[in-house]
């Protein structure tokens, strides 16, 4: 049981090549833009191995990106703003293209924006999974994508001025509050009926089923949902902001731990993945094991969480808080191995903060398999509870053509028959050590929450034999690489396979010794565009289902209960006194009379 | 005598009620290995409501006013009605099951009306929800009873119980299936997952309930817990009669009660484990799952023509 040697399922995968015919990563794609779209390109660089930029005359902005996308095999996480006046001139827009064909890596599509017009042709009408980042890059930054049919507001409350574009270096200190230009919530719900009369039923801003306000709006005929529109961003954080102004890069990755409740750990590595790429700091061996070994506990504790959602969803609590019960052994888990009930605390630029010790390995080993049992009965369980497969067979399809469109991510794209997922399209840290053979992203081709749930159960597994197969090989040595050489304005991308789906950060470190410009882009972002689509048809009672199988991101914490269980006495700590004594450390509140 | 029966009656189901579903809360707490609260939870829900303020929503009008008071006093009325400790109802005119029929379906009218009335998407939503359980599940429940009443020859409870009880029935297993059949769909009308249509927190946010607050929501939680009980009385008074007191003396007095609180007990402990064990009915499917316990009642028709 003391495993030195390398096991047979940590062969590894062959580190990515370049195209036949090539000396680059990536350069393939760059020559058929060049065939393709003759004059586009302005300039090509590459950032890191897979990682390459393109930069190119801001009209043929959209074609390139569409013929990368529908005919090279790209998908498309996310578009990033900058405001490089400062450095270049203009703005920049950056269109990040995850390139999944044949020559995998990354491609970065860069234009450069008029900073007198402030305006760029929008890529949405023909990629339509820009169309988020599109209207956020809008909101930002003041920046106008001509052409991008929505016109609202995604971003920023309807009490927010006009003309205040928060993201722009000169436009307003982090700690600037502005005072509300309007009392009323002035944001227009769109829906395309044709023609049926409905009525609305409002789902949110707060709802039952969800910890988090999100304002959903369904058109309904009877029990039938004809269409929906939702208003998110509540409580938009302005994290990117605050990342920029405030904090040095290092504690950035603190920062992106926060960014959610339960995948902070895929966050913070995907942030410190964009800086050490950028910088070109190799990482040692071991803290990438240690942080692949961390990702996969995160999945189990998520995972746990969706499951016994759909359950929850569904009318079946009992399964719910059954799993819920399974699921305290992976937050043990992850306290053992972080110190925290979440994993997080853990990265920093250049390797990891923690050791795994021996102690901890065969912690680790322990509750992997008593998570395997527990999980694999009370699976058995769930799948003959009556009314699981009428609940859940044929509810919220997602088109395959759809989901290729908007470039959905995570158990919803792999629900819908697609294989994608970063630790195997593009493997980084200790995945790349796995056999690629015993290891494959699960999909399902039955396109419902069936499909998505049996994912996640399977991923569940997967995680569990990872966590092992990780554990046994891993190497020796030191955890943190330090004394290295700090180049200001490059910039690279990070991408972790979060438990709801790929997690991509953009990171560009300034002269500052802080990040110039942040771009963090969650799971959910590039899956909620399509909950519309998912909705339709369906009935009012599968809505809480579907947008459950979508696996939606919360995070909200602002007081805390204290219950004596023995005396039965209750007190209820406020906000204030929580936040005093996180910076003071001294009288707690529970201590207290 | 008869009419103090009555009043007792009304008087154990008002107070025992709150109790078995507290009884209820606790076993779902203990399936879902949680501590859960003591039994007497619910009466001190029902007295914190008393004491709160009542909110109502200003497009309502007097029907959703009123509602809670209806349904309490039906549930009152039905409580004197069926039988419990005697196997003959303390009130016969209220003993026929026509009379308890239309008295349900009367709460459920006026249940629903509210719902409307409140303008509340959800609990309109919930209102429409609970007509449609009752527009399924209420042939279901005259079939099987007509079913037993042509066994026994009335369609008055008491009558019909004693005929169980002694065994005097023409056909067996007609009287069986409609048993079955009738068990099923009170189930349904309990309004426990798999069929809590109306109230579906997931989907509906409690539906009609969440129009309600302080003394109202107070009485309507009690007045729906009562119903619980009776729904499950009045099987037992038909089809499951046994320990009951045929003639009233002190003895039979005491064991009819025992026999009733131990039957209720058992029928509530079966119905929690089942409640806790299923996930809720699609709602476009329910029609499908009402059509199986339709088909129950319809065979003990059958099997009654045929005469077995």
């Amino acid at each position: 049981m003391s495993p030195k040697k390398s096991p047979a399922d940590l062969t590894g995968a062959a580190a990515p090549s370049p195209a036949r015919g090539y000396e680059r990563i990536c350069e393939s794609h760059v020559e058929a833009v060049r065939a393709a779209i003759p004059g586009a390109i302005q300039d090509v660089a590459w950032q890191t191995d897979d990682q390459v930029t393109v930069t190119v005359n801001i009209d043929t902005l959209p074609d390139v990106v569409a013929f990368l996308y529908y005919k090279r095999d790209g998908w498309l996480p996310m578009m990033v703003g900058n405001d490089e006046r400062s450095l270049c001139g203009a703005y920049a827009v950056y269109y990040i293209l995850s390139m999944e064909g044949q020559d995998r890596g990354w491609v970065v599509v860069r234009g450069e924006v008029d900073p007198v017009t402030r305006e760029w042709p929008s890529v949405t009408p023909l990629v339509p999974a820009c169309v988020w980042s599109e209207r956020e890059v809008r909101d930002m930054f003041g920046l106008v994508p001509v052409g991008l049919p929505d016109k609202r507001r995604l971003v920023l409350p309807d009490d927010w001025p006009d003309g205040l574009y928060p993201l722009r270096k000169d436009a307003m200190d982090y700690r600037f509050r502005p005072e509300p230009v309007s009392d009323l919530e002035s944001y227009k719900f769109l829906t395309e009926t044709h023609g049926k009369e409905t009525t609305v039923m409002p789902m949110g801003p707060m709802h039952i089923t969800s910890d988090e306000p999100g304002h959903f709006r369904l058109f309904v005929e009877g029990e039938t949902i004809v269409d929906a529109d939702y208003r998110l961003f509540y409580v938009h954080r302005g994290m990117e902001k605050v990342a920029e102004t405030r904090l040095n890069y290092d504690a950035v990755t603190f920062l992106a731990d926060r960014v959610c409740g339960i995948c902070g750990c895929a966050h913070s590595v995907a942030y410190a993945e964009a800086v050490e790429r950028a910088q070109h700091i190799e990482v040692p061996e071991r803290a990438q094991w240690i942080r692949a070994i961390c990702l996969e506990v995160e999945r189990l504790h998520s995972h746990l969480l969706n499951i016994g959602l759909v359950c929850h969803y569904a009318g079946f609590d009992t399964g719910f808080m059954q799993f819920f019960r399974v699921r305290e052994k992976a937050m043990d888990l992850a306290e053992k191995l972080t110190g925290a009930r979440k994993t997080y605390g853990l990265n920093v630029i250049g390797g990891v903060r923690r050791d795994i010790l021996k102690e901890q390995r065969q912690d680790t080993i322990r509750i992997v398999r008593e998570l395997r049992a527990e999980v694999r009965e009370l699976v058995d369980v769930l799948m003959t509870t009556p009314n699981f497969e009428s609940r859940t067979k044929g509810v919220g399809r997602l088109d395959p053509q759809i989901a290729r469109d908007y470039s959905n991510v995570g158990p919803l794209v792999r629900g819908s028959g697609f294989d994608r997922d970063v630790r195997f399209v593009h493997p980084f840290d200790g995945y790349k050590a796995l056999d690629p053979s015993r290891f494959k992203a699960a999909s399902q081709a039955s396109c419902d929450v069936q499909g998505r749930t049996l994912v996640r159960i399977q991923e569940f597994y997967d995680s569990l034999d990872m966590i092992e197969a990780l554990l046994d090989g891993m190497p020796e040595g030191p955890i943190l690489t330090e004394g290295w050489t700090y180049t200001p304005h490059v910039f690279g991308i990070g991408a972790t396979e979060a438990p709801r789906g790929e997690d991509v950060h953009w990171a560009m470190v300034g002269d500052n010794q802080k990040c110039y410009r942040w771009r963090a882009k969650a799971a959910t972002y590039s899956n909620w565009p399509t909950l519309r689509f998912m909705l339709r048809g369906n009935t009012v009672a599968d809505a809480a289902l579907i947008i459950g199988s979508l696996d939606p991101c919360y995070s909200c914490t602002d007081r805390v209960t204290v219950v004596d269980v023995h005396d039965g006495a209750t007190k209820t700590i406020t906000k204030d006194q929580l936040e005093t004594y996180c910076v003071d450390r001294t009288h707690s509140p529970l201590l207290d009379d | 005598m008869s009419v103090f029966l009555a009043i007792l009656q009304v008087v154990i189901v008002t107070l025992v009620a709150p109790l078995i579903s507290g009884a209820t809360r606790l076993i779902r707490a203990k399936m879902h290995s949680r501590k859960g609260s003591d039994v007497f939870q619910d009466y001190r829900d029902i007295a914190k409501l008393m004491t709160r303020q009542e909110v109502r929503s200003n497009t309502s009008s007097f029907v959703a006013r009123v509602m809670p008071v209806l349904y309490f006093a039906v549930m009152v009325v039905l409580a004197c009605g069926i039988p419990m400790i005697t196997i003959a109802s303390p009130v016969p005119l209220l003993g026929d099951i026509i009379t308890v029929i239309y008295l349900l379906a009367l709460s459920r009218f006026f249940f629903s009306l509210a719902a409307v009335d409140t303008s509340s998407a959800y609990a309109g939503r919930g209102g429409l929800r609970e007509l449609i359980v009752g527009v399924l599940v209420e042939p279901t429940m005259l079939l099987a009873l007509f079913a037993a009443a042509l066994v026994a020859g009335s369609t008055n409870m008491g009558a019909m119980g004693l005929a169980v009880a002694t065994g005097a029935v023409s056909a067996p297993v007609a009287t069986f299936l409609a048993a079955v059949a009738f068990a099923l769909a009170c189930y349904v009308e309990l309004g426990k997952v798999p069929f809590d249509m109306a109230e579906a927190e997931q989907e509906l946010q409690e539906g009609p309930l969440a129009e309600y607050s302080g003394p109202s929501l107070a009485l309507l939680k009690l007045s729906m817990s009562m119903k619980q009980v009776i729904v499950v009385s009045w099987f037992l008074a038909i089809f499951f009669p046994f320990g009951a007191a045929a003639t009233l003396n002190f003895g039979t007095f005491l064991l009819g009660i025992v026999a009733w609180c131990l039957k209720v007990a058992v029928a509530f402990a079966v119905c929690a484990v089942v409640e806790n064990s299923v996930m809720r009915t699609r709602y476009k499917l329910l029609g499908t799952q009402t059509w199986a316990i339709f088909g129950v009642s319809v065979l003990s028709f059958a099997f009654l023509i045929v005469g077995v």
